[in-house]
């Protein structure tokens, strides 16, 4: 890949707000949500899986840019929230399915400080003193009605240290679970998200600093039969362009209405659960949408996109920072505004909305599940937008971070295992 | 939630109107027919600063507007998925929301054939405003409901509400 590295040049540069205040993809990227770090949905991912072209492998991670020494109590998924995945299977932006996570934590003994109190070789380790289970619900979005996939599953445990985990991998993928041919992963592991993160100091990128090797995140990741995704029953021919020959994916969190916070017992929660964060492609929320309006994006459904950030597509703010910044020579927003961007967002006449879309027809193999047509974990997505953003013929721009640190796997759960925190 | 009950008592009987006195007759809305999505965006954004967006909902929702916008074809391509744009692209977006349009009859035709195919067609439409959501914490909504294309002189395209 071409690289564009270019020095810095600020003098009587003045950048929008908006440019200072986010992270990565979509760690941290709205106000509301840098205050709820176990509910922010950093990256999400969907790619035919390598080892069955019949299945679809999707990745939701949240709780961003964790440090492996985080102890004593170590990061988790939020037992009071639900996480999701969301999948709409003809093309109107609206989910017909999702998949739901909720967490419950244990601990073996509250006399004590420590997460483990000896070395843990196996995940039903008696020296394993906390721990968090899940179930897995498939939801039909239509009707409200679940179905319990798995439950009781138990998560991976934080890579604590060489002391407590002689070999973590191995416990953690205990934590894979797999019914009547849905598999299913909880757990911590490798931010698998790579980018120059000087990028929101006046786009300071050049230098190529690999800002996200040795976090961690919280990761859930599914692998099911494309028939159980697809729209009344019928996986599409191959080479059909009907609007359900892809489907629309995109992850969210949500958490009770109500809370309670008492002064003589544990906190209550109450009502229904609203949505606090959402993601389908990467960097929508990070950078096309303004800070004014971040967090009532994670508020809303995609089948709004349009009528609620539409205008923000079509006159996106980043080709501006660039030439101003870096002076890359992008050419101004045209009059009929950037529909090449909304054009990507709605492949195969779909509705366009912020949703990862992968084309699932028969034949469609991990080999063609690139970004935009869905996410891989190896496709590098800054270089990818930052150059559609431009939109100058011939020019890659990049941040200069083109892989992750660390290779991810052949198998499931396919990312790769967390970094220790004692290493 | 025993404690709550009593205030949730008191709340709603704070909110009760006095037996025997007649409701007040309901305010004129003053008309906005010339009102523009300028005037719209604005009042939005003084929103922010005044919090009067239960006043705005109030008086913009049923108002009959005319608006010209911009149709994007790929936005705008069928009669029940159709969003224009209310501002000029080509400078900093200072809102995100595109007004959805629903037509009367037959006039998402009109307003296509009127286009004559382009990517980018810039119309007058005339409907009235009925979705009008604002607030502090969920994105502006606004739908123009029976939006009709009128012919207007040569080389423009007006559309107008029955």
């Amino acid at each position: 890949m071409n690289k564009l590295i270019k020095s810095l040049a600020v003098a009587g540069i003045t950048l929008g707000a908006g440019a200072l205040t986010a992270s990565a993809s979509s760690h941290r990227e709205a106000p509301a949500i840098a205050e709820d770090q176990y509910v922010d949905n950093t990256d999400v991912y969907a790619f035919i899986s390598p080892n069955d072209a019949n299945k679809l492998v999707m990745v939701a991670n949240y709780v961003p840019l964790l440090l492996p020494t985080s102890g004593p109590n170590f990061y988790k998924f939020s037992d009071s929230a639900r996480y999701e995945i969301h999948i709409d299977n003809n093309g109107d932006a609206v989910p017909d399915i999702a998949y739901r996570w909720t967490f419950t934590s244990q601990r073996k003994n509250g006399a004590t400080f420590l997460y483990n109190y000896g070395p843990v070789d196996t995940l039903t380790s008696p020296n394993l003193n906390v721990t968090q289970t899940y179930r897995l619900e498939k939801v039909n979005e239509k009707t409200g009605s679940t179905q319990i996939i798995m439950d009781k599953v138990p998560v991976a445990p934080w890579n604590v240290g060489k002391r407590s985990f002689a070999n973590y991998e191995k416990v953690a993928l205990e934590a894979v679970k797999t019914v009547n041919g849905t598999s299913s992963f909880a757990g911590p592991r490798d931010e698998p998200f790579f980018v120059d993160l000087h990028v929101f100091d006046l786009l300071g990128v050049g230098a190529g600093t690999h800002t996200t090797d040795g976090v961690n995140v919280m990761s859930l990741v599914l692998e099911v039969p494309i028939m159980e995704l697809v729209s009344n029953g019928v996986r599409p021919a191959a080479g059909a362009t009907t609007k359900d020959s892809v489907l629309g994916i995109y992850a969210s969190a949500s958490r009770p209405k109500v809370r309670f916070l008492r002064n003589d017992r544990a906190q209550d929660d109450y009502g229904g659960f609203v949505q606090v964060s959402r993601l389908g492609w990467p960097l929508v929320n990070e950078v096309l949408i303004p800070l004014q309006d971040k967090d009532k994006y994670n508020r809303s459904q995609p089948r709004n996109d349009v009528s609620n950030f539409g205008a923000y597509l079509l006159d996106p703010e980043v080709p501006k920072l660039l030439n101003g910044v870096l002076n890359l020579g992008c050419p101004a927003t045209s009059a009929t505004g950037r529909t090449d961007i909304v054009g990507l967002l709605s492949p195969n006449n779909t509705k366009a909305a912020d949703l990862l879309r992968i084309n699932i027809t028969v034949g469609q193999d991990n080999s063609k599940s690139h970004f935009p047509n869905g996410r891989a974990l190896t496709d590098d997505v800054t270089d990818t937008l930052l150059t559609v953003a431009c939109n100058k013929t011939g020019l890659t721009v990049s941040d200069g971070v083109d892989a992750n640190d660390k290779p991810f796997t052949a198998t499931f759960p396919y990312l790769a295992s967390p970094a220790s925190g004692n290493p | 939630m025993n404690r709550i009950l009593p205030l949730v008592i008191l709340v709603a009987a704070c909110g009760k109107s006095d037996h025997g006195t007649p409701p007040p007759p309901p305010a004129q809305k003053p008309a906005l027919e010339h009102a523009t999505q300028n005037d719209l965006a604005k009042e939005i954004a003084d929103a922010e600063r005044l919090g009067t967006w239960h006043e705005i909902e109030q008086r913009w929702q049923g108002q009959t507007l005319r608006w010209t916008v911009t149709r994007q074809r790929l936005l705008c391509s069928s009669a029940n998925d159709c969003n224009v744009a209310a501002f000029p692209v080509q400078r900093p977006a200072k809102q995100g929301w595109m007004p959805l349009l629903t037509f009367a009859p037959g006039q998402y035709d009109a307003l296509a054939q009127a286009c004559d195919g382009q990517d980018q067609c810039e119309v007058t439409v005339e409907g009235i405003l009925s979705e009008l959501e604002v607030s502090p914490e969920l994105p502006t909504k606004v739908v123009l409901s029976k939006v009709r294309l009128v012919p207007g002189p040569a080389g423009q395209v007006k559309m107008a509400h029955t």
